[in-house]
């Protein structure tokens, strides 16, 4: 007989579990009435770590497509706007050293590579400037959109820097409310396995059973399914990078009207980096480092002379981090989704873009019954890795093209440190500059070329072009960077400061169309 | 800049206010918010369009007089409907008193009298204060319309491209209008509540107004012909 999958049962009350449970319901909304469900179990005791505050402009589409209006998650998540990052200190240490990785593409990205043509024409100007008007937006702490602009519409694209600790309560109301997800608040005893090693049931603690046909793991570290009950092991990868430590803080404002940075900051420092991130009310500002490299002492030291006289009398929370991920992250019938799935360093905000693709996923890939879901569950797997393994490429690119002098630094640059395929790219970039026809082919990239072009360049990577190859795309790629200096003037002219737009939307809010 | 105070009987008693229609009365406006019961008196002359407010996105009505920025295609020989935001000239209302923007570029030595000899409202301030009476309950009934509108979907952007003989092309932004096929799917509770309200008869003026977008495109053509 063949059995429909019918009841989701997600377990975990976090970021990834309640987005999940959005993405899933309202995908399948019209199935409710013949019986689909979603729930949702989580632990009343078990506090949410609230992984990462910075996001990708995904989580626009994703949020829209659940039926969250945008002024609301501004107003309920302490959200702001978010244009990218600025990455300082990354390749000399100087103090003038950084560059940006914006969330814009390279002008006329989709026609024409635009790098070997300003590689050609270094005139003193970065790759970013050249190309698109976000670091100057960022550096004049301009909004991405205006208050006339519609709700998840852009003038310059953006994501969302936001409080974490809200924003799994704001989507939790959204679910119950809107989207008819049950909400289960109990802890998961004991998970009843059948003989072939599908979840059939969890046994409640509070008591009471849950039985479903999909079950989600969002138990964050834990892995409480897929890990613990399904014994899936954890693939570490601190041998590509080096980071196992976070130590976090909460800084006020010195006025509540103080400017807002609309990109996050990164400011490498001796043994890792540190995030600045501006929140309407606060800036979450924390340093993940080596602790092979640096002692905790040692750290919060730097990261207090980061933070300046802001910091006084505040004291950071350490987090032990491992980066990693599951081995395979569907198995029977349980996947794994967030930091059950994985964990990599919040470099560039991975990890809740990779919670919406897996969702995306997952609800648009239902397997219609049991019969058909490993077919489905190894798709899932084989893209999921694709993915991880590009986004921990991406992440160890900020790393290899460092002239920093520190041991933590030269250790990254160590070619047994770096993946195969990042250096064989490495290699054929020195000649052929990224872009997104001959590598990056897959169905929604993670990072696209665009990405990886923007931290080469600022890093001072340069690929060896001939400029007689450049004379058949002259004409567009120069027409291209002129419209890149037209939209910079015009965006400066029309747009409002990041901060000043926040607070008109909680006044006024936003129109949805 | 603007000096905004409360009319008063004495200061204000030789004051002067310009009626007439002009650019160098400050009506050169291309576009100017009007309420929902002028919509009848419009509709003969001017496109009428939801637009948002630039300061608070919030959406009001507006009818379009000209093309490009400051300008006013019916400042010469037209003696048809002016809008009442363009009519009450300096004039405002703080409370229920009216105020008046002394550096207004009304407020001339000449032009109409504000008071009679004998200090009583002259003709043409009471006809000011006739206009407000319509004027400030209109915008709350106007923003009560727009609110209804937009929760029931029914508003929508329109993109308006106009080529003209000189060869320029203009592309009017910013724009919407009433969703016509949002409006055919009401259910017919809804239809009877806004033919009730009014609402119905302003919708269909608003639809009807957009036949004035090529007339006002072919003043605009004779003026650049000039």
């Amino acid at each position: 007989m063949v059995q429909p999958i019918q009841n989701v049962v997600i377990v975990g009350g976090g970021t990834a579990g309640w987005l999940t449970a959005g993405v899933i319901a309202a995908r399948h909304q019209g199935r409710m009435k013949s019986g689909f469900s979603v729930t949702l179990i989580e632990s009343p005791d078990i506090k949410i770590i609230g992984v990462g505050e910075g996001t990708w402009p995904t989580l626009r589409t994703t949020l829209e497509k659940m039926g969250v209006s945008e002024t609301d998650l501004f107003r309920h998540c302490d959200a702001a706007f978010k244009q990218g990052a600025r990455f300082a200190r990354w390749t000399t240490g100087a103090p003038d050293d950084g560059y940006y990785h914006p969330l814009m593409l390279p002008q006329g990205f989709h026609q024409v590579n635009l790098v070997p043509h300003w590689l050609e024409k270094d005139a003193g100007r970065s790759f970013c400037d050249a190309v698109t008007p976000q670091g100057v937006l960022c550096d004049d702490g301009l909004a991405p959109k205006t208050i006339a602009t519609p709700e998840y519409q852009a003038v310059a694209n953006y994501a969302y820097h936001l409080d974490a600790g809200k924003f799994a309560p704001f989507l939790q109301k959204h679910c119950t409310e809107k989207l008819g997800v049950r909400h289960v608040l109990a802890d998961v005893q004991t998970v009843n396995q059948s003989e072939n090693g599908d979840i059939k049931s969890l046994s409640l603690k509070q008591g009471g059973e849950v039985a479903g046909d999909l079950f989600v793991d969002c138990t964050g570290f834990a892995a409480l399914l897929l890990g613990k009950a399904l014994g899936v092991a954890f693939k570490d990868c601190s041998d590509v990078l080096f980071c196992d430590t976070a130590m976090a803080v909460q800084v006020p404002y010195e006025t509540p009207t103080d400017p807002m940075a609309s990109h996050t900051i990164s400011t490498a420092h001796s043994a890792g980096w540190t995030w600045d991130i501006g929140l309407p009310t606060r800036r979450g500002v924390g340093y993940v480092y080596s602790s092979r490299h640096i002692s905790d002492e040692a750290a919060a030291d730097e990261l207090m002379a980061y933070i300046g006289p802001q910091g006084k009398g505040l004291s950071p929370r350490k987090i032990p981090i491992r980066s990693g991920y599951r081995e395979t992250f569907w198995k029977n019938n349980c996947v794994a989704v967030g930091l059950a799935a994985g964990f990599l360093e919040p470099l560039e905000s991975s990890a809740i873009v990779l919670v919406e693709l897996s969702a995306k996923l997952i609800s648009e890939q239902m397997p219609a019954n049991r019969e058909v879901m490993d077919i489905v569950a190894k798709r899932f797997n084989d893209v999921t890795h694709y993915r991880w393994g590009r986004i921990i490429d991406f992440l160890k690119l900020h790393y290899v093209l460092t002239r920093r002098p520190e041991k933590f630094w030269q250790d990254n640059t160590d070619p047994a440190s770096v993946p195969d395929r990042l250096e064989s790219l490495l290699q054929l970039w020195k000649y052929q500059p990224p872009w997104f026809f001959d590598e990056f082919d897959r169905l929604e990239e993670v990072f696209p070329a665009a990405s990886y072009q923007y931290v080469l360049y600022g890093m001072g990577f340069r690929s060896e072009i001939d400029p007689n190859d450049n004379e058949f795309s002259q004409s567009l790629a120069t027409q291209c960077m002129h419209e890149a200096m037209a939209m910079t003037r015009k965006m400066r002219a029309q747009l409002p400061k990041n901060r000043d737009l926040v607070d008109k939307i909680h006044t006024y809010g936003l129109q949805p169309i | 800049m603007t000096n905004i105070v409360a009319l008063n009987t004495v200061t204000h008693r030789d004051l002067r206010v310009q009626s007439a229609a002009s650019a160098r009365y400050g009506d050169a406006q291309r576009f100017v918010p009007v309420i929902v019961s002028e919509f009848g008196l419009l509709v003969p002359h001017y496109p009428i369009f939801f637009a948002k407010d630039s300061e608070t996105g919030s959406f009001y009505c507006g009818a379009m007089l000209g093309i490009d920025e400051g300008e006013n295609l019916f400042l010469e020989n037209f003696d048809g409907y002016r809008p009442l935001n363009l009519r009450r000239g300096p004039f405002f209302t703080a409370g229920s008193d009216i105020a008046i923007d002394l550096d207004h570029p009304r407020v001339d030595t000449d032009g109409q009298p504000l008071f009679t000899e004998a200090g009583e409202p002259s003709d043409y301030l009471k006809n000011i204060m006739g206009l407000f009476r319509d004027l400030r309950p209109g915008l709350e009934q106007t923003k009560i319309f727009i609110e209804t509108l937009m929760k029931m979907r029914l508003v929508e952007p329109i993109d308006i491209s106009l080529s003209f003989d000189d060869g320029t092309s203009r592309q009017l932004d910013g724009l919407y209008t009433v969703n016509q096929d949002a409006l055919k799917k009401l259910a017919d509770t809804e239809i009877v509540d806004f033919f009730r309200r009014g609402y119905l008869q302003a919708i269909y003026l608003m639809i009807a107004s957009l036949k004035q977008i090529p007339v006002l495109a072919r003043k605009k053509n004779a003026r650049l012909a000039r």
